[in-house]
């Protein structure tokens, strides 16, 4: 999530946990029980809140796409995400990610939105996008690794009148390889030029 | 998440009148007149924080109309300060937003012009600089009489002081005048500025820097106001000078009125940044007003890229855009037709040639001027406009060679008058590819400043940058080459110009180009070979490839087939060999130095050019050292760890070679 607190972080809630990565229990979204669950954390990493309704519209619509960790039965990480047409692609959108301090680093984030990009990814999506802060060094360097690129820069696009990156994942396609012409379009300007 | 999706709002007063019964915004301010005029000044100084973060993307509604008293204009009648003080600012934002929304360029301005249901204009306000004036004068007398009391005395003129304190009058007296000043300066610029054809620039540059005088006296009349403030915020947050919090401000009684607006509360900007914001703005507007309307149009875009450097905002940029294009002209002044001939280095004559008036040079002539105001948007914007425009530019050569040929094909016997038109038609033609490859190469580049290529995109975006450069550098040097010859035939009889290629020197700006391609083919062939080596860490994607990264980096230049036949695997092909050792013998970086080196007695006038060109130097040189010692150790020592920085040029990156 994007407005973050700047405040001060307590020590007790930074301090690292010690365990290990097969203790961490990954679970689709499954009802209306998750909801606190997944507010309460998105919540700590916001300046203010999100109301309930923008929630809901995601769980609700795609419970799918949305991920919870969870250790030793305590929620330490969560990704909601939806898709639907966009311009003639379909298109997967990753709305908020979180894991918390004590559990950072130990490749939670990765597995949570690499979970939701699997379910894209089968379910006939041709990219996947999400708007992160050009200074949230973190999300940058993990979607970065998953093979996303910085497609474009939002001017001022938080309300703190921080700029974002739109990231983009693009799945391969059937039909594309990398030795025939690159779009059907660039084939038909190119008859064209030939043909003068 | 994109924070316009959510939602969520508090209001404290159902609506204004609520507000105002509730005592929000009494008027005097204070029965005591001291304290009148320091909520007055509070006022003011609250007003120019709002105003500033305004400019800097937040809605009206929400700054500067967050204050009570603008909103009902007749109700400030009474106290004439505050009245002329609200009827400037009222004049003032409504000049700002017809600057802004002339300007239209659809960025970030849709907000900032949002002003539906605000009272922007009030009874009289456009009288306000006479109400103005005739407060400052009232205000000048009183700072008189209080700077000579005996005067006074005697005098029976009977100026009543300001307020009520005779040893603060003088300091009251001087700090409401700066604040007014700089209000009615800073009015004057904004209408000199909006003269047709930059006729009101010098003129608004004395205003400026009466403005900037102003904010030096506003700056400085903090000392004093804060002095005698109780109740103040000593943070610097502030937004007054005094670090009180004004009376009569509600940001959010317009949440109505603004809807599309985040309905989340914003942070002003303090009023010391506020301040800075403004003398930021005028530097840009001076720089702005100090420009000399160069009639070459390779000469505007390099103003106007060497100005988007400082990053000015919005306003800036709005009033940049409205000197360059009005009614369709250059300045509102100079023809496109006749803009573009100038461009391609037709002579003088060529302008008067009937068939300038086509359809194609008129297209032209628009989608110069779409290029015109693309470049004086924010850089983020501009970049994204930039890749849609190219498919414009690709497409009108297109159709201009189709009928190039056409032409040709059908004159037989090409009579005198015609040939000379089929010689115009012919440059400008040249003249149109050199600005696509310079806008595609602008879009390259502008990916940089934005941060937008992670290292491991490094090595295919000089690739590109290095194909599009070549090509750039190919049709500046066909088109001196034409003029060359145009000029030739001129002076000499016909059969002469066999032997052009003989004693054609290369033109300077060639050489510059071809510098900077050996940097970008140097730096390509680096980044392959520390690939193909294993040298620099990659982490494959477990999703994608390569060939889709490319594809998306590029997909706006690969649409427009800029340049021709070019493609991933053109890319794979050109680097998949590279080594190291082969480097070392064949070192691009060596060359960009010596070319670097050479060209610099011909920009010896032209500064920009030489600090271009020791930057070249600096990186080509790190680079090539970098590269000697890789080779030298590199197979040797596995803790090798390299990485590139942007610490002597913005877009060309350097070597950083580290053990671990
Ligand atoms: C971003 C966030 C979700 C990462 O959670 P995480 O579980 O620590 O991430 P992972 O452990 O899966 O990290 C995966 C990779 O991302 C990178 N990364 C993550 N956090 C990083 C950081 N602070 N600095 C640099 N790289 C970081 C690393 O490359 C890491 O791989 P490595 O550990 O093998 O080097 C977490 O920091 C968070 O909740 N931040 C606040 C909310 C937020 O910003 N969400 C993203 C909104 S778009």
């Amino acid at each position: 999530m994007e407005s973050k607190l700047d405040g001060v972080v307590e020590e007790e809630e930074t301090r690292k946990v010690q365990f290990d990565a097969s203790e961490i229990e990954y679970v689709s979204y499954g009802g209306e029980h998750h909801l606190p669950l997944i507010m309460n954390l998105v919540d700590q990493e916001l300046s203010e809140p999100y109301s309930i309704f923008t929630y809901r519209y995601f769980v609700y619509l795609w419970p799918q796409l949305s991920f919870l960790a969870f250790h030793r039965g305590k929620c330490v990480g969560t990704v909601v995400c939806k898709m639907g047409e966009h311009r003639g692609t379909f298109r997967g959108y990753i709305a908020m990610l979180v894991v918390i301090k004590p559990y950072r680093g130990e490749g939670i984030a990765s597995e949570l939105v690499t979970r939701s990009i699997k379910v894209m990814m089968e379910s006939g999506c041709d990219e996947v996008t999400l708007e992160a802060e050009v200074t949230n060094k973190g999300a940058l360097a993990l979607y970065g690794r998953l093979g996303f690129i910085r497609a474009k820069r939002l001017f001022h696009y938080y309300l703190n009148g921080v700029d974002a990156f739109r990231l983009k994942l693009l799945f391969p396609r059937m039909e594309s390889h990398p030795s025939l012409p690159l779009m059907a379009n660039a084939a038909d300007n190119q008859r064209d030029n030939d043909g003068l | 998440m994109d924070p316009k999706m959510d939602s969520g709002m508090i209001c404290k007063y159902y609506s204004v009148d609520e507000a105002i019964e509730n005592g929000a915004a009494p008027i005097p301010l204070s029965f005591d007149r001291t304290v009148d005029v320091q909520c007055t000044i509070d006022i003011m100084d609250h007003l120019l924080s709002c105003e500033a973060t305004w400019h800097r993307g937040h809605s009206l509604a929400q700054t500067v109309f967050s204050c009570i008293y603008l909103l009902r204009p007749d109700r400030t009648s009474s106290h004439a300060l505050l009245h002329s003080y609200c009827s400037v600012i009222r004049a003032t934002c409504k000049a700002v937003i017809a600057v802004v929304s002339d300007a239209r360029t659809h960025e970030e301005e849709d907000l900032f012009i949002m002003a539906y249901g605000l009272p922007l204009t009030g009874d009289g306000d456009d009288k306000c600089l006479s109400m103005l004036n005739a407060v400052e004068e009232t205000i000048c007398r009183q700072l008189r009489a209080c700077k000579s009391p005996l005067l006074k005395n005697r005098a029976p003129e009977d100026v009543e002081p300001l307020q009520n304190s005779f040893d603060l009058e003088e300091h009251y007296c001087r700090a409401l005048l700066c604040r007014l000043r700089f209000r009615k300066h800073f009015y004057h610029v904004l209408t000199c500025m909006r003269r047709p054809q930059g006729r009101g620039l010098e003129l608004a540059r004395k205003h400026i820097a009466s403005c900037l005088l102003e904010l030096d006296l506003i700056r400085n009349s903090s000392t004093f106001l804060s002095n005698n403030s109780f109740g103040k915020d000593d943070s610097e947050d502030t937004t007054t000078a005094s670090g009180r919090q004004p009376l009569g401000f509600d940001s959010s009684l317009n949440c109505r009125l603004s809807a599309p607006t985040p309905p989340r509360a914003i942070k002003l900007l303090s009023w010391k940044k506020a301040l800075d914001y403004f003398v930021k703005l005028l530097r840009d507007l001076d720089n702005i007003c100090s420009y000399s309307l160069d009639t070459f149009l390779e000469g505007v875009f390099r103003f106007v890229v060497q100005f988007q450097k400082s990053q000015p905002d919005l306003v800036a940029r709005s009033l940049l855009q409205f000197l360059l294009v009005q009614d369709g002209k250059l300045y509102g002044r100079d023809p496109l037709y006749a803009v573009i001939t100038k461009a391609a280095g037709l002579p003088e004559s060529a302008k008067n040639h009937e068939n300038l008036k086509n359809q194609y040079i008129v297209q032209l002539g628009q989608l110069v001027i779409n290029l015109l105001r693309v470049l004086c948007t924010n850089s983020a914007w501009q970049r994204r406009k930039l890749g849609k425009i190219l498919q414009d530019w690709r497409v009108i050569y297109m159709q201009m060679e189709m009928a190039f040929k056409k032409d040709i094909a059908e004159i037989v016997s090409i009579s005198n008058g015609e040939n000379a038109w089929m010689k115009i038609f012919q440059h400008i033609l040249i003249w149109v590819e050199e600005q696509t490859y310079w806008i595609s190469s602008r879009f390259l580049v502008l990916g940089f400043e934005l941060e937008l290529y992670s290292p491991s995109d490094y090595c295919m975006v000089y690739w590109y940058l290095s194909v599009v450069l070549i090509k750039l550098v190919e049709k500046i040097h066909l088109r001196a080459l034409m003029n060359n010859e145009t000029g030739k035939r001129k002076g000499k009889k016909k059969g002469a110009s066999k032997d052009i290629g003989k004693d054609f020197r290369i033109p300077p700006a060639v050489s510059f180009l071809q510098c900077q391609v050996c940097l970008a083919e140097g730096l390509v062939m680096m980044l392959a070979a520390l690939r193909n080596e294993h040298m620099i860490a990659q982490s494959p994607s477990p999703f994608n490839s390569e060939y889709e990264r490319f594809f998306q980096h590029f997909e706006l230049l690969q649409k427009a087939c800029i340049p021709d036949n070019i493609t991933y695997d053109s890319y794979e092909q050109s680097t998949r060999l590279a080594r190291i050792s082969n480097l070392v013998t064949y070192n691009c970086f060596k060359d960009a130095q010596k070319i670097a080196k050479e060209l610099k007695s011909s920009f010896s006038n032209d500064p920009e050019k030489l600090v271009e060109l020791r930057r070249i130097e600096q990186v080509a040189e790190h680079n090539s050292v970098a590269l000697n010692l890789i080779h030298k150790v590199g197979g040797l020592d596995p803790s090798l760890k390299i990485s590139f920085e942007f610490n002597h040029h913005p877009y060309f990156g350097t070597a950083l070679v580290k053990r671990s």
